[in-house]
């Protein structure tokens, strides 16, 4: 099997990808990707320590089950309030939209 | 054998995130978004955590990515396109993000985590199924709770005066 060192760095990658995703783009769509992207390298991170451990436990599969759920469901939410942004502004660029600035 | 599914799932999994960070087009981006996450999917079966892995497949693919390749379609693929101008941020961005892989490559220690032996009957399903209803139960109920009011909060955000 491969050492375990490899999968961290598969993570790190995808966490920098995703970084690099929030910090350039202004879509919001395309930040939803990143944001997607980052979740996954925390997960991939998770389970990765999870078989670290000998004897084994499941608590990181257990914890990597909920983190699934819980980012579709962001992922859910954020795709609505994208739907009403783009219904209200014609626009989801993040840089243009600035009704809430104060 | 599995040196060799490790660098073809890692580099699936990379390329697809770069593709989907950086397509022209946002189908494609989501497609090359559903790519990665098999990726992934592959990373964790390497990982033998093969239920998260058919969850994840089941989740992310089955539900996320199209989920928003209907967002796409319905907020128009043409939308927030331009090009963006900024590419002062590109430059910094990127220059940050490679401070941050060079460091923790910096840091790694190779052998830190060696490979370890297969998990045999430890890592299974029985044992995860066992600790996600009896270890974990109050909290499965409660990203139940979370879901539904994550439902009831898409749906109220959709609903719209269209009356008025």
């Amino acid at each position: 099997m491969e050492p375990l060192s490899s999968f961290f760095a598969v993570s790190v990658i995808l966490l920098g990808i995703g970084i690099y995703g929030l910090m350039t783009k202004r879509n919001a769509i395309r930040i939803l990707f990143s944001v997607e992207l980052i979740y996954n390298a925390a997960n991939l991170n998770i389970i990765a320590f999870a078989r670290l451990r000998n004897p084994p436990i499941a608590t990181g599969q257990v914890l990597v089950l909920f983190t699934i759920a819980l980012a579709a469901m962001e992922a859910a939410v954020g795709l609505s309030i994208i739907i009403l942004v783009s219904r209200l502004n014609a626009e989801i660029d993040l840089s243009k939209l600035s009704k809430l600035k104060g | 054998m599995t040196d060799l599914l490790f660098l073809a799932f890692a580099a699936v999994t990379i390329g697809a995130a770069i593709l989907a960070i950086e397509a022209r087009d946002l189908v494609y981006g989501a497609a090359a978004l559903g790519i990665a996450f098999l990726g992934v999917a592959g990373l964790f079966f390497l990982l033998d955590a093969a239920y998260v892995g058919w969850f994840q497949i089941a989740v992310y693919i089955g539900a996320v990515v199209v989920l928003i390749l209907f967002t796409v379609m319905l907020v128009g693929p043409r939308m927030g396109e331009a090009p963006l101008g900024l590419k002062r941020v590109s430059l910094l961005a990127a220059i940050l993000v490679s401070l941050l892989l060079g460091m923790t490559g910096a840091l790694a220690n190779a052998t830190a985590f060696p490979g370890q032996d297969s998990c045999g009957s430890g890592c299974d399903l029985y044992l995860l199924s066992t600790s996600l209803l009896k270890n974990y139960g109050v909290q499965l109920e409660f990203v139940s709770l979370v879901m539904a009011a994550a439902v009831i909060g898409a749906l109220a955000l959709s609903k719209t005066d269209r009356g008025q």
